[in-house]
């Protein structure tokens, strides 16, 4: 005696490893005819009985979406196989389960071998096989295929199901209205020749099955029957609600048949993610909670940053300087090396690099609020307020990147599928507080605001938020209109931050912080630093110097702003090439005007509070960097774009710092 | 459970699958089934996003500066916003 055996089961359920532990070497290795999936097939001897075994495409289900669900499902309504062993994988019975009732909606004769019980018990999921048999009316068989548990009696319950006439598995209801279209429409069918069981037929085309639908469609018989027109026409105009309602009853038969039968570890029906989500996702209290997790974040950078770390910082950056002086001048270097290492590369770039414990303490804690899930929940409470100025949410995530970098953050806007999302996205990416820009805030922090230097960098931060809001909200309105588009957020459950996760994350920015101090800011400071010395005989770092010459032309541009010195200015033009260039360049121009004297001091000079926070806002949102608009032409594939970026956000960025100084004048605070 | 869970996202605002197994009684593993079949139905579609698809982060220069924690997002389609209105019709 010889029998067919299919085996058919999601994949990674084990069918695979069934199937090679029930046929060993016996198999050969084809492909199912016109297409290109494979096709597995082998035998077992079981008792007397020869099984032809064939491993059927893994499919979750039965429909007709891809090549291997049609394959399955072709071979089990066509192939007449004795009997179709549904592999369930028993650590996620109820997903398995869904192929499962379609399966017995085909009328096939199955036996369930629930496979991986091994998993499920280390998992300490609990299966009453017993119950779900009876709920499924067919034999259900623990195994364990890669051990070869189980096998035996899964032979045994398969052959004892072939030879028997039909399952006695139960049928599933679709709702009163659906079972008796079903009816009516199965009773039609029957005058038609079909390779297919009728009922299966009247199901699939309640549900929409394209291919059914052509396969009923193109049958003579049934053009014929008015009666037959009346109801197909009746069912395509009712389409999507009947294909809603058979899934859905699928899903309702699986969570009845698993409703006691599958025991999962008791997990708590409100977990801490939801309880911590009904505070920090407040409707009014989520964006004032996640102000103030950015302000304690900001005074921390300060209090532990700064007050701890800064000075060290600062004294050994001053160490070094004085220690490469002092070796030039042992070896006899040219003077103009000397003054290049310690005016120049010391006062430059050193200047950047004092404030890198800073950096470190911020990006540490920026890293713990992001490994801990809360990131995604600042996004989500940005939400409604993105959407009101005409921003789609997942906006809010590109900018939170382009706290990071602009050009990561400029990169990020892939994710959001609208172009008019992304071109919006894009252009208000640069009005976020980069790291680069940190040191500029910092100088001037230090110079003016140490006792509120947690205050100012929030205040830098959220002034940056804001005018991206606003012009979000002006492009939404003018160059680039349409709706918006309407995404859900889904949230991470928190989680506890990993020490190595949020090191990484930190070393990932500062070390992109030092790399460019090592290299564009040194080249950029080398470049200045011949500048400021040429032309040969004028004082250097003085106003006839090149450098000097250049920062007098564009000075009076920024007059009205209050900072119209060509130091200043120099400065700013600099932070086109990169944004930390600007406090290089005023460390190198400064510590040319006065000797040995600290940059913080000179700036505490030349500036006034007012000037300063003048400046803050144009160094915040003017030009983007060399490297932003490079990528802001990529991304949007136009130079004009790039143009555009670099021309109005100086616009912006002008005219906001000649408000705050103009503003401030007349408040009496010049 | 397919229009419950719909309208459950509807109402929540975001998307917190645990919570939706609490709300809606269904097991984990069965509401993230359930997200499934919306998106097969085309009640539901999932942000693809425009670019990032084709280029693997672990690819992107770019990938260590940025989001850690990618954010997914879905889309109630207007498929999915037609059947929220009948089903509110129907109370």
């Amino acid at each position: 005696m010889s029998i067919t055996i299919a085996l058919v089961g999601n994949p990674n359920s084990g069918k695979t490893t069934l199937f090679n532990a029930l046929t060993g070497s016996n198999q050969h290795v084809g492909n199912w005819p016109g297409v290109t999936v494979e096709r597995k097939e082998g035998q077992v001897r079981h008792g007397n009985t020869v099984c032809r075994v064939v491993d059927l495409p893994g499919a979750y289900s039965l429909g007709a979406f891809s090549e291997d669900e049609m394959v399955a499902r072709e071979f089990i309504l066509t192939g007449n196989p004795d009997v179709v062993i549904n592999v369930i994988d028993a650590t996620n019975v109820e997903r398995n389960l869904y192929l499962t009732t379609q399966l017995l909606e085909m009328g096939a004769k199955v036996v369930i071998a629930l496979n991986m019980v091994d998993e499920a018990k280390e998992r300490e999921i609990s299966i009453d096989e017993k119950a779900l048999a009876r709920r499924l009316g067919v034999p259900v068989i623990p195994t364990v295929a890669s051990r070869r548990n189980g096998l035996e009696q899964l032979m045994n319950a398969a052959l004892a199901v072939a030879s028997a006439p039909r399952n006695g598995h139960v049928r599933l209801s679709y709702g009163e209205s659906i079972d008796d279209k079903l009816a009516k429409l199965t009773n039609l069918l029957k005058a038609g020749r079909w390779d297919y069981p009728s009922g299966w037929l009247a199901l699939k085309v309640m549900e929409g099955d394209e291919y059914v639908r052509k396969i009923v469609a193109d049958e003579q018989s049934m053009q014929r029957s008015k009666e037959f027109l009346r109801l197909w026409d009746e069912i395509a105009a009712n389409e999507d609600y009947y294909q809603l309602e058979i899934v859905d009853s699928r899903y309702r038969f699986v969570g009845e048949v698993t409703q006691d039968a599958v025991r999962r570890p008791a997990v708590a029906v409100e977990t801490a993610t939801d309880k911590l989500d009904r505070i920090l996702t407040h409707k009014y209290w989520g964006i004032p909670i996640f102000a103030a997790i950015m302000f304690v974040v900001f005074q921390l950078t300060f209090a532990i940053g700064q007050d701890f770390l800064g000075e060290w910082m600062a004294s050994a950056v001053e160490y070094i300087g004085e220690f490469l002086e002092s070796l030039l001048l042992t070896v006899n270097a040219p003077q103009w090396l000397v003054d290049f290492t310690g005016n120049g590369i010391i006062a430059g770039v050193g200047a950047v690099v004092e404030f890198v414990p800073l950096i470190v303490i911020l990006y540490l804690l920026m890293g713990l609020l992001e490994d801990s899930g809360y990131m995604a929940r600042a996004a989500y409470v940005m939400d409604n307020t993105m959407r009101a100025v005409g921003l789609q949410g997942k906006t809010f995530i590109s900018m939170i990147v382009g706290f990071g970098c602009n050009v990561p953050g400029v990169m990020a806007t892939r994710t959001l599928e609208s172009k008019k999302d992304r071109m919006i996205a894009i252009l208000i990416n640069p009005f976020m507080s980069c790291g680069a820009k940190i040191p500029i805030y910092l100088v001037f922090i230090a110079a003016f605001f140490p006792a509120y230097g947690g205050a100012a960098l929030f205040a830098m931060y959220a002034l940056g938020i804001i005018v991206a809001f606003i012009m979000g909200k002006i492009f939404s309105k003018t160059l680039f209109k349409g709706e918006v588009s309407h995404f859900i957020m889904e949230l991470p459950p928190y989680r506890m931050p990993t020490l190595g996760t949020v090191l990484r994350s930190m070393w990932d920015n500062v070390s992109g912080f030092l790399t460019r101090a090592g290299t564009t800011i040194f080249a950029v400071v080398s470049l200045l630093w011949v500048l400021a010395v040429l032309p040969g005989g004028v004082e250097p770092y003085g106003p006839e110097s090149i450098l000097g010459q250049i920062g007098l032309a564009i000075a009076p541009i920024f007059k009205p702003a209050g900072f119209g010195t060509w130091q200043a200015s120099v400065g700013l033009f600099s932070g086109i090439a990169a944004k930390e260039a600007v406090v290089a360049t005023l460390g190198m121009v400064y510590a040319g005007v006065e000797e040995g004297m600290e940059l913080v001091m000179s700036i505490r000079e030349v500036f006034t509070p007012l000037t300063a926070v003048s400046f803050m806002v144009m160094t915040l949102l003017y030009t983007p960097c060399a490297a932003t608009l490079g990528t802001i032409r990529k991304e949007t594939g136009s130079g004009k774009w790039a143009l555009f970026s670099a021309l109005y956000s100086f616009g912006v960025a002008w005219a906001l710092a000649v408000v705050v100084f103009q503003v401030g004048s007349l408040l009496g605070f010049a | 459970m397919l229009k419950q869970l719909l309208a459950a996202i509807n109402d929540a605002g975001y998307v917190s699958k645990p919570a939706l197994a609490a709300e809606l009684g269904r097991p984990l593993v069965l509401v993230e089934e359930g997200f499934a079949a919306l998106v097969r139905m085309g009640y539901l579609a999932e942000d693809a996003g425009a670019g990032c698809v084709d280029l693997p982060c672990g690819k992107c220069p770019y990938a260590s500066m940025c989001q850690k924690e990618p954010v997914q997002m879905w889309k109630i389609t207007d498929k999915g916003r037609d059947l929220l209105a009948n089903m509110q019709r129907a109370g």
